[in-house]
């Protein structure tokens, strides 16, 4: 005889998300979100130099209060102005 | 009663385990397997039906069912009548102060500390005595698993996966304990915090491991203190300097030099907060000179008020001993206490 046992996990609930069209550099303003861990800012600084070297114009650079939580919806609306935005995630 | 989980049928209860074990969806150990009887038995306990949702973790927004619920207490090895426990602990992992995402996924590995008041506790034979933190009662040992199971299997808080805990401690497979009420002169810790004396109630707390601490050789309860904050110093400067909530359990004997000198929870807990800090400068003799910084004696307090220790009162009735209960982070993630609903 055998039992019937229940799958104990829950699937992700996806949005369906579709991938934006690619930015252009040259002229372009990009958003550069810092999670607030250790080693962001010296990578973002390197990041800062490699796309200037791309044309890119200007950077909107933001640390998240907590590395945790999620993005506070003012910080999210000033990075919104970008053409295109780096988020950092772990460590 | 329909559920939306998938089914396997599978041979025999160690089929069931393999297959479990095999896929990851247990700590590590064997599991009840969750047949529909059973699964129904547990929600028919609670009065819920499957898709009722508990609670939606804030950050990932996710949605966390009955169902799921229920099959994670079965496998953990729960009775029925422990689910109002269980959902209350659910509840208050899902409050957005507690953190969950940001506890569940740092490399600073803590586990939920789950303290349970009230009628509840004696009513499905939870454990406050003899071993009080560890293996003693069917009860904390499978609620506190649950918890690790749902954020396992639920949330998908796999180590590597969203776990990036560095090393995690024991408490991960279980950290459970009711606070021995009966044994105690004081206010439960759940009136403390605003439940209504009889309600039951659960309180949780991002938490690192216990630090056991032994002093045996006073009847002074300050001197007893001076060395539960000998603990909570060393936690600072080792671990992490950063204010948050503490807890503190103080076992019977210790307990009994408080009583003697009429001191209270509340009394307790303002000298620990004047007295449990320490300056940036100490940094420099446990190795951490480099953080010091340009303020050395700035001084850093344990606790940010004194109500942010939590006093518990649970330990077998000999030895001086006592644990402190570092936070995860300071105050990133706050303490929860949730009212347990009864059935009426």
């Amino acid at each position: 005889m055998t039992i019937r046992v229940l799958d104990p996990r829950v699937d992700p609930e996806l949005e369906p998300l579709s991938l934006a069209p690619a930015a252009v550099l040259s002229g372009a303003t990009i958003g550069l979100l810092d999670n607030a861990k250790i080693g962001t800012a010296s990578f973002y600084n390197h990041l800062e130099d490699l796309l200037r070297k791309h044309g890119v114009r200007e950077f909107i650079r933001r640390r998240k209060p907590d590395t945790s939580r999620p993005v506070p919806p003012e910080m999210l609306a000033e990075l919104a102005v970008a053409d295109a935005i780096v988020s950092g995630i772990g460590d | 009663m329909d559920f939306a989980s998938a089914a396997y049928d599978v041979d025999d209860a160690f089929a069931a385990n393999e297959l479990f074990l095999d896929n990851g969806w247990t700590d590590g150990l064997p599991i009840v397997p969750p047949t529909a009887t059973l699964v129904r038995a547990f929600l028919d306990a609670a009065r819920l039906t499957p898709g009722d949702v508990v609670g939606v973790e804030p950050v990932r927004r996710r949605r966390i069912a009955a169902e799921k619920v229920a099959i994670a207490a079965v496998m953990a090895g729960c009775r029925p009548e422990y689910m109002p426990v269980v959902l209350a602990v659910v509840r208050a992992l899902c409050d957005t102060g507690y953190g969950l995402h940001g506890v569940s996924a740092s490399t600073g590995g803590s586990a939920p500390f789950i303290v349970v008041n009230g009628p509840i506790r004696n009513a499905i034979g939870m454990n406050a005595t003899h071993n009080a933190l560890a293996n003693a009662s069917r009860a904390n040992a499978t609620i506190g698993r649950t918890t690790r199971l749902i954020i396992l299997n639920v949330l998908h808080g796999v180590p590597g996966g969203l776990d990036r805990s560095t090393l995690g401690h024991p408490g991960k497979f279980t950290y459970c304990v009711a606070e021995d009420e009966d044994g105690s002169p004081w206010l439960p810790l759940s009136v403390e915090r605003g439940v209504p004396a009889g309600d039951s109630a659960v309180t949780i707390l991002a938490a690192l491991g216990p630090h056991q601490v032994l002093n045996e050789w006073t009847r002074d309860p300050r001197e007893i203190l001076d060395t539960y904050v000998g603990a909570i110093r060393g936690n600072m400067l080792t671990y992490s300097i950063w204010a948050g909530h503490y807890a503190m359990v103080i076992g019977r004997q210790n307990r009994e030099v408080f009583a003697a000198a009429g001191w209270s929870k509340k009394d307790i807990r303002e000298y620990v907060h004047e007295r449990a800090w320490v300056k940036r400068s100490d940094w420099a003799a446990v190795g951490k000179a480099a953080v010091v910084g340009k303020d050395p004696d700035r001084v850093h307090t344990a606790l940010r008020t004194p109500d942010d220790l939590l006093v518990v009162s649970a330990g077998g009735p000999a030895g001086g001993f006592g644990a402190i209960i570092p936070p995860w982070l300071g105050a990133k993630s706050l303490a929860v206490t949730m009212r347990i609903e009864e059935k009426p």
